[in-house]
């Protein structure tokens, strides 16, 4: 190949300013962060002026604090079930759905499913809190089944906060599901059918374990999403009524911004940034393993 | 609703199935069925934005407005609340794409056209950035910034959002410029062309509609981002919509229904039209691009 | 060449980006530009006519100096929030800004506002100012360091149409907390759809669920929040627990809202805006500036609110001496540390306060006066019917103490009224997580059992 002779580390110079970004603007910050969790940093008082080296202080009081527990609880409850179950799942369902349901409607479905995903955060988040507020949508349409109406943002905000995350994030899975399944020749499943397996059976056994790659990355990729969300909480619950849906980034933001306790704050943001990095690396080794 | 007379092109080729084609047909109402009921429940809260934004005394409930109006499009159509917001946005959407795309490119183009031991830990190490929750590092950021005096700067806030969406930018620039062949551009360097010449006049110009996908992406993650801005940017006037929307109606929020979502179609509007544009032009899946085919 | 161009343009493309990543966002300020920082909602704007005022006089009468006004639009919490992260950077810092009293100690702390007091002895007008409001402005070290724009007092509003409907003898004085309770039991029997007696409780209304309803509670019981001699906070009182069990009874009773509406932020809007004016709430505790919402230009007018509502000392927990109780806050403005130009931007404080601003804006946003000329102005007196009796409360009103450490202890306590509100502990349990998170938060040592 008549590659020109330039050396090799003139060659690689135009990737400076993606590095020099990469540095500056996503590794500092990461490295801040691991610094300022070891100082008493605040927004005001005396240690605004002059912040104070704590050692591991912060993450000793992580450990008793009674919040860290709960909230930690709820951000794995919040992953597991509106990504791991309910967007992986439903994806799953609709892409499998739509391979077989007329294309018209597969098309306006499919619509449907990724305007909600399109949508600005901060609108996504709107039309969820008015569809789940006492006198939401929601409660409109349990009231003309006959059945009860909860105040679902004060009794089961939890339960909100995740249906309203699968709403918004189920057409990423499908997206995947989709591009996925298109991939499975035809003539596997053609010949299982001759052979009389039933639908589900075809799916179980045969088209799931060709797309296990997809399904892996799918999984990480919602995981870290979900992982980060705090948009959709700040604007339903704030993550209340007391800490009942205060998952890890809403914490951070509070104990760092609200209470003005940086140093704190960051601690917390470490630990999440730190569950986000044993994913990544896990994501990583996923790709490689797939693409020797 | 399947009847005998279907003489679709499908059909036909279908029907030379036989059993397989019945099998199949047998199984279409019920998921035709089981379709609708799904995208009726993902529907709802979008009718009710729909809705509510026509009906001048909206509340949380969704309904037919009792008459069709247009007064809370023109109660929010106000410079300070609309227009000026909406320019930040855009300002801040379109500085945030076009840094990232230059440098996507030139990052992309070594990475693609060359050969080194390094472009496979380095791509891997990119995409590993793509893994921090970007909402945790907030506060961090918020920390870095006061030290750089860059807090409510929107240059110093381009750059960071830009920097966010940086490494999925380069996977998908790279994965666009392989796709254009190599061979073109060693005609330009024997004759005696640059690599970034090359670049510029051969492989740019080819994936065009590559680089417009990057930016659309880009684009539409930057209008949408609220938490970024909210922490970064402390002057009202510098403020994007995503947040004078988030503040304006913390305040109004027990009020003005029909105005929050008259104020959530007219922000939504941009980026639904620039993602259809995309889906026309490359395919639904086009924002997996990067990630999922690798 | 082919070399020296790729060079060339991967090193400008990266001077560009750190360049223009590392110069600041705003241009340098020139010397004469002063930035002033301050609240602004849609149910206040009283302030923003008052800067709006003071910026046409100030640069009428300062030629080539401009006066930058940038409001926060945001509630108490938020604007407290948005104003920290920007006193925070030198580079954002604002020149002149409305800072809440409760703030001004930790704040000094931080080194975020100016010395005032050789200013001020050079200011005439400053004898002007009532003595216990300018000691909201005081720092550790005795400095003064913030100037008071206007007090406030809580008192109980009552609608008397609902109390007379109820059989409620009107004017309204109840003496013990137990008064408070038989006639809200009182309103409820006789129309259950009425909310007879709100207080506020749980971290939604913030200072709000703090001001306006538990220390008033608190501090008409013999304890207190904090102990400003021995400088330690108060644990494990009986005073404490008694308030928590006065809200849960209230709570548990629906004497007051439902512990869902209490829980939203928006609440205190409802209580203005729909359920005192339509009659569906018998009373509330609220601030002194109420009026301001009601009155002509008010967020939620309210023609007639003079002859319908009625207002009553808060009576301690047994009617024990002074036979009631207040809280008073109130804001200042201050002037950055950092100010490049400290005499300009006293000056632009001393014109927003001058005689004329401070008597407009104390009347439009139902503001108690601290300046002594305004109080005793009679378009101040007749603003509304209420002045007089809001006014009087300071002879028996508390302050919250003016520690750095206030704001998370505030917190706590918002914490352990929406936990007993909510049903998730008893008053009791809520009081002892109270104690073990003040002691977390500011060690064993700074408190004091009492």
């Amino acid at each position: 190949m008549a590659v020109p002779r330039t050396t090799r580390w003139v060659r690689l110079l135009p990737v400076l300013p993606a590095v020099v970004l990469l540095l500056v603007f996503l590794a500092g910050p990461v490295l801040w962060a691991f610094h300022a969790s070891l100082t008493n940093a605040a927004l005001t008082g005396r240690n605004a002026r002059s912040p104070g080296w704590v050692g591991l202080d912060n993450y000793a009081r992580l450990l008793t604090d009674p919040v860290l527990p709960l909230s930690l609880a709820l951000t794995v409850l919040f992953v597991g079930g509106s990504a791991i179950l309910g967007q992986n799942m439903l994806g799953l369902l609709i892409a499998v759905l739509m391979r077989r349901a007329r294309r018209s409607v597969s098309a306006v479905v499919g619509t449907a499913v990724v305007a909600a995903w399109v949508l600005p955060e901060i609108v996504a988040a709107f039309a969820a809190y008015a569809y789940f507020s006492r006198d939401g949508t929601l409660n409109q349409l349990l009231g003309g089944l006959g059945l009860g109406q909860p105040d679902w943002l004060y009794s089961f905000p939890m339960v909100a906060i995740m249906l309203a995350n699968v709403w918004r994030g189920t057409a990423f899975s499908m997206l995947v599901y989709r591009a996925a399944l298109d991939d499975v020749p035809g003539e596997v499943t053609e010949a299982a059918l001759m052979d009389g397996a039933s639908g589900w059976q075809r799916l179980a056994f045969i088209t799931l374990p060709m797309i296990r790659g997809s399904i892996a990355t799918n999984l990480m990729l919602i995981t870290l999403q979900t992982l980060a969300v705090f948009t959709l909480i700040w604007v339903m619950t704030a993550g209340g009524p007391s800490n009942a849906s205060t998952t890890l980034p809403v914490l951070a933001y509070q104990e760092a911004f609200k209470f003005g306790d940086i140093g704190y704050g960051t601690a917390v943001a470490s630990v999440l940034i730190l569950i986000g990095m044993v994913f990544g690396a896990a994501y990583i080794r996923l790709l490689r393993e797939a693409k020797p | 609703m399947t009847t005998a007379t279907q003489t679709s092109a499908r059909a036909r080729r279908r029907a030379a199935l036989g059993s397989v084609s019945l099998a199949r047909r047998r199984a279409r109402t019920p998921a035709d069925a089981a379709l609708v009921l799904i995208g009726a429940c993902f529907v709802l809260p979008l009718l009710w934005l729909a809705l509510a934004s026509l009906d001048a005394g909206a509340g949380h409930q969704t309904r037919l407005p009792g008459e069709v109006s247009l007064d809370n499009f023109a109660a929010i159509m106000t410079p300070g609340l609309l227009f000026q917001p909406l320019w930040n946005s855009l300002l801040l959407s379109a500085g945030t794409a076009a840094v990232n795309l230059v440098a996507a490119v030139l990052a992309a183009y070594p990475l693609s056209r060359y050969q080194s031991r390094f472009n496979r830990p380095f791509m891997y190490t990119i995409l590993f950035g793509t893994c921090l929750p970007i909402t945790a590092i907030m506060v961090p950021v918020y920390g870095l910034f006061v030290q750089l005096h860059l807090l409510d700067s929107m240059p110093g806030t381009i750059f960071f959002m830009a920097t966010t969406t940086l490494p999925m930018a380069i996977w998908m620039t790279k994965n666009f410029m392989d796709a254009v062949p190599v061979s073109l551009e060693e005609a330009a360097w024997v004759d005696g062309a640059s690599g970034m010449a090359a670049l510029r006049t051969i492989v740019l110009p080819l994936m065009r509609q590559g680089l417009g996908v990057v930016f659309i992406f880009v684009f539409i993650q930057a209008w949408g981002n609220f938490f970024v801005p909210f922490v970064l940017l402390l002057s009202e006037a510098g403020q994007p919509a995503a947040v004078s929307i988030f503040s304006f109606f913390g305040q109004h929020g027990a009020v003005a229904y029909g105005q929050l979502a008259a104020f959530s179609i007219l922000f939504s509007v941009p980026v639904l039209v620039l993602y259809v544009i995309v889906a026309k032009g490359a395919g639904s899946s086009f924002a997996l691009s990067g990630a999922v085919k690798g | 060449m082919r070399r020296r161009a790729t060079i060339i343009t991967s090193l400008m493309a990266s001077a560009v980006l750190t360049l223009a990543a590392c110069s600041p966002g705003a241009p340098a300020g020139e010397a004469k530009t002063l930035k002033i920082v301050y609240q602004k909602t849609a149910s206040f704007t009283a302030l923003d006519t008052l800067f709006q005022s003071a910026k046409q006089e100030f640069e009428a009468a300062n030629q080539g100096v401009t006066v930058e006004l940038e409001p926060i639009q945001a509630e108490d919490d938020d604007y407290g929030t948005k104003l920290a992260l920007a006193l925070r950077s030198p580079a954002t810092a604002p020149d002149v800004f409305y800072e809440d009293t409760f703030k001004v100690r930790s704040d000094v702390d931080a080194g975020y506002l100016l010395k005032l007091d050789s200013h001020l002895q050079a200011w005439s007008e400053w004898d002007t100012f009532d003595d216990a409001a300018k000691a909201a402005g005081l720092g550790d070290d005795g400095g003064t360091y913030a100037v008071p724009v206007g007090t406030d007092t809580r008192a109980i509003w009552y609608n008397k149409k609902v109390l007379a409907a109820a059989g409620v003898s009107l004017p309204w004085e109840p003496r013990t907390w137990q008064d408070i309770l038989d006639a809200a039991r009182k309103i409820k029997a006789s129309d259950p759809t009425v909310v007879p007696f709100n207080m506020y409780a749980g971290k939604a209304t913030g200072e709000g669920t703090v001001m306006q309803s538990f220390y008033e509670l608190l501090y008409g019981t013999d304890s207190a929040l904090y102990d400003a001699e021995a400088k330690k906070w108060v644990v494990g009182s009986a005073g404490f627990t008694d308030a928590l069990a006065f809200l849960k009874t209230l709570y548990d009773e629906k004497l007051a809202v439902s512990p869902a509406e209490a829980l939203d932020a928006n609440v205190w809007k409802k209580v203005f805006g729909e359920w005192l004016p339509q009659a569906k709430m018998g009373a509330t505790v609220e601030g002194s500036y109420t009026p301001s919402f009601w009155q002509d230009g008010g967020s939620y007018e309210w023609p007639g609110y003079e002859q319908d509502m009625g207002v009553a000392p808060f009576p301690t927990q047994e009617g024990q001496a002074p036979g009631g109780v207040s809280m008073s806050g109130g804001w200042t403005l201050a002037v950055g540390a950092e100010t490049k130009n400290p005499d300009l931007a006293f000056g632009f404080l001393t014109t927003a306060l001058n005689k004329k601003n401070s008597l407009a804006f104390n009347i439009a946003s139902s503001q108690i006066a601290v300046r002594k000329d305004v109080a005793a102005d009679s378009t101040y007196q007749a603003a509304n019917p209420f002045v007089k009796d809001v006014s009087e409360l300071v002879s028996v009103t508390h302050y919250r103490p003016a520690t750095a450490d206030y704001p998370r202890i505030s917190a706590a306590v918002q914490e352990a009224t929406e936990a007993v509100i909510t049903g998730a502990k008893s008053p009791e349990q809520a009081a002892a997580d109270y104690d073990a998170a003040v002691k977390d938060l500011v060690g064993e040592d700074k408190t004091v059992r009492k």
